[in-house]
């Protein structure tokens, strides 16, 4: 056999070719964007939803607060609805729609008296601890109040888990001690204890109880996103409008450009997407 | 043609490893070769100044502290001046660098370069190219490599690596393999327990190694083959993960932890096993499985990295990263052992002897030098040209640290003229250069 041997990528062996030849086999086993998903346009677009779920929800928190502000809204009100949606909401997760998964072995372990007893003891510590959170920051100015809440409850959209509950930036704990700090704030604002029961309870329905609600629907009944999507933001922008035309429509924009901008941006830029694989990748143990 | 050669590395003795004994091996060859070699590491402890080791082979432990990682502190310009003193004085023309972890090797060769000599380095290790960290050092590495005149990998794969990595011509990059000295790892069947069937593990305990795999693989090997007994030799942060499980099924009797091993006392225990398991998740040669095959022992091992281009497929059993491959390669291992189905030691230890040695890898590495030494010069325009493709940004960057190195260089030159530099006396060639190494070489081609 006196035809040339293929050159094998072995060290064992003298091939005799020198040691920087580059046989055509080099970089066969290179394998470029293995683990990249594929985005569709619409499931982006109906994704990316959850973002302005939770930006809606932060304006109709500031939106409750200026009407309670102005005296449109008394505490009371506040109160009684809070507990309506409250009921409403606890009825519908104990609905047994489609008991899937995680949601159902969660909700099993936690009996009704387990949760209403939960409900008295928050109710009843805000309640009593609402004469001290009135006064907590009454002697800061308003301005100082202003800027702190804004800041939070931009920490707390920047920290919420919107889904990727590993990535590093996702601290739930943080994202809702923010919105209640936020709430504390305002409520000094308001200046009777009524008021501020009624806004840190609404902030705890809004930030901590309807994120889970929201989560279970989602799980249940996926269709529900889009439309939940739709009516929290027309809510929202109808509510700045009697506020705010200029906020309204800056809203509008935003909501906009997260829902449709982005995720056409996002697929537009999957092209370049360029990761590398090949022998030399550390391997990981499956089992 | 000989060369004046500085070796550069963080790591050698008196630390202990893969790179540290590399240097070592290839520098004592080099000089038995007639080359003139000298190794600059940074100091350790108390060991500071200049040490001859075996064979006059000289070595510089400069005055910079390790910060991290026994790596020196990465400042760029702070090491010109000593760096350019030594090269001076030492008539060096080719600088060598060694380990992608090594600060000053970066530091020394880019300092060779600025000053007009050759760099040649030299990669020990795999990269990925997916977290925030290695996308960094593999920046560093562009750096580094923009300008350097050869590269050496240990294997086929790290050359694949490497070249990626530094986004160089595949052509500037040799492949030259690991050695092993053959007469530290002779044979000796009779020191084995002939009733039992000795797995032998010896690696650093961590994760990269793949001790969770080990953890897992212990308890189901032990209850399916009862003469099955496990000596792991090591330390590190995955030992107490082996010391659950030893500990959850009772096997203290047939799982011992030997604990860290001095690179002279591998042999004696690998000379008690039967089959060497190699567990690793990443891998760029693998010295521990050639090591392991020159003993005589069966190799099973992890199909990552180079380890697949190391050893012909009758000596070693492959097998993908997880718990079930591994077992069912050690079944097949221990199987083919029972019915004697293995290549017998002393010929395995013949056929390793050849393959992997430190001559051949000096010759090969000389054949680079050689290489190096023949390229023409670049000219300042030439270089900063080369930097400034490596990246938008990033080019920029390099460019202006290149700049400033050539204006550090220059204002050393005028402080202290390179013709004013004492030259270092050059030690005694010893008499006994052994000339035959290359002749052994030929002779060995021929058949």
């Amino acid at each position: 056999m006196a035809a040339p041997r293929r050159w094998k990528k072995i060290l064992y062996e003298d091939q005799s070719v020198d040691d920087n030849y580059v046989d055509s086999s080099f970089l066969d086993e290179l394998k470029k964007n293995l683990c990249t998903r594929k985005y569709d346009y619409w499931t982006v677009v109906r994704a990316s939803g959850v973002v302005t779920q939770q930006i809606s929800s932060v304006c109709i928190f500031v939106i409750v607060f200026i009407y309670m502000d102005n005296k449109i809204l008394s505490a009371e009100n506040l109160c009684i609805s809070v507990l309506t949606m409250t009921v409403l909401g606890y009825i519908i997760n104990k609905l047994p729609v489609r008991k899937s998964l995680s949601f159902s072995e969660k909700s099993s372990s936690r009996t009704i008296l387990d949760d209403l007893k939960t409900l008295l003891i928050f109710t009843g510590f805000s309640y009593g601890l609402s004469p001290v959170l009135v006064s907590l920051t009454e002697t800061i100015s308003t301005d100082t109040i202003y800027a702190m809440t804004t800041i939070m409850l931009l920490a707390n959209l920047l920290f919420h888990d919107y889904g990727a509950t590993e990535a590093a930036i996702v601290s739930q704990s943080l994202s809702l001690n923010a919105a209640l700090f936020a709430s504390v704030c305002l409520a000094s604002r308001l200046h009777t204890p009524w008021h501020a029961f009624a806004t840190v309870t609404f902030a705890v329905q809004i930030f901590a109880v309807w994120p889970v609600f929201k989560r279970n629907l989602m799980q249940s009944i996926p269709a529900s996103q889009p439309v939940l999507t739709v009516l929290l933001g027309m809510f929202a922008f109808l509510a700045l409008l009697t506020v705010s035309i200029p906020a309204a429509i800056l809203f509008g924009l935003v909501h906009l450009f997260i829902n449709f901008v982005c995720p056409a941006w996002l697929t537009s830029l999957q092209p370049y997407k360029n990761n590398i694989y090949g022998p030399w990748d550390e391997a990981t143990i499956n089992d | 043609m000989k060369h004046s050669i500085c070796m550069v590395s963080d790591f050698f003795f008196p630390n202990q490893g893969g790179v540290e004994s590399h240097i070592y091996q290839l520098s004592q060859c080099l000089l038995q070769r007639g080359h003139k070699v000298i190794v600059v590491t940074h100091c350790y402890g108390n060991r500071k100044g200049i040490r001859y080791l075996t064979n006059g082979l000289k070595v510089y432990y400069l005055p910079f502290p390790a910060v991290y990682n026994q790596c020196v502190l990465p400042t760029i310009f702070a090491t010109f001046p000593l760096i350019r003193n030594v090269l001076i004085r030492e008539k060096i023309t080719i600088v060598h660098g060694h380990s992608a972890f090594s600060t000053l090797a970066h530091e020394s060769m880019f300092h060779a370069r600025t000053m007009g000599l050759k760099a040649v380095f030299t990669d020990h290790s795999l990269f990925g190219f997916a977290d925030a960290s290695s996308i960094l050092t593999n920046k560093l590495l562009k750096f580094s490599l923009a300008d350097c005149n050869h590269v050496i990998c240990v294997s086929h794969t790290s050359k694949e690596n490497t070249v990626l990595r530094a986004s160089i011509k595949p052509e500037t990059v040799s492949v030259i393999p690991n050695a092993v000295d053959a007469t530290m790892f002779v044979p000796d069947p009779s020191r084995r327990n002939p009733d039992k069937i000795t797995v032998l593990v010896v690696s650093r305990l961590v994760y990269r190694k793949g001790m969770d795999l080990l953890a897992g693989i212990i308890p189901e090997l032990c209850a399916k083959f009862p003469e099955v007994q496990f000596i792991i030799g090591g330390d590190g942060p995955k030992r107490i993960v082996l010391e659950e499980v030893r500990e959850k099924y009772q096997l203290h009797d047939r799982v011992s932890l030997i604990g860290s091993l001095e690179h002279g006392k591998v042999r004696e225990i690998l000379v008690q096993g039967d089959i060497l398991l190699n567990t690793s998740l990443t891998e760029a040669f693998c010295i521990a499985i050639v090591e392991a095959a020159c003993s005589g022992l069966q190799v099973v091992s992890t199909r990552v990295g180079g380890v697949p281009e190391v050893l012909p497929p009758d000596l070693i059993y492959l097998a993908e990263p997880s718990v079930k491959c591994l077992l069912e390669a050690l079944e097949r291992a221990i199987e083919d052992k029972r019915q004697g189905k293995v290549v017998s030691p002393f010929k395995a230890h013949e056929r390793i002897k050849k393959l992997y040695t430190w001559p051949d890898v000096a010759c090969r590495t000389e054949t680079v030098y050689n290489r190096v030494h023949q390229l023409e010069c670049r000219d300042l325009a030439a270089r900063l040209r080369r930097y400034y493709q490596c990246g938008p940004l990033a080019g920029k960057l390099f460019v202006i640290a290149a700049v400033i190195n050539f204006f550090i260089l220059c204002i050393l030159q005028w402080i202290s003229p390179a013709e004013e530099v004492e030259e270092a006396p050059s030690f005694p060639a010893s008499k006994n250069v052994q000339k035959n190494f290359c002749e052994e070489k030929d002779s060995h081609n021929l058949i």
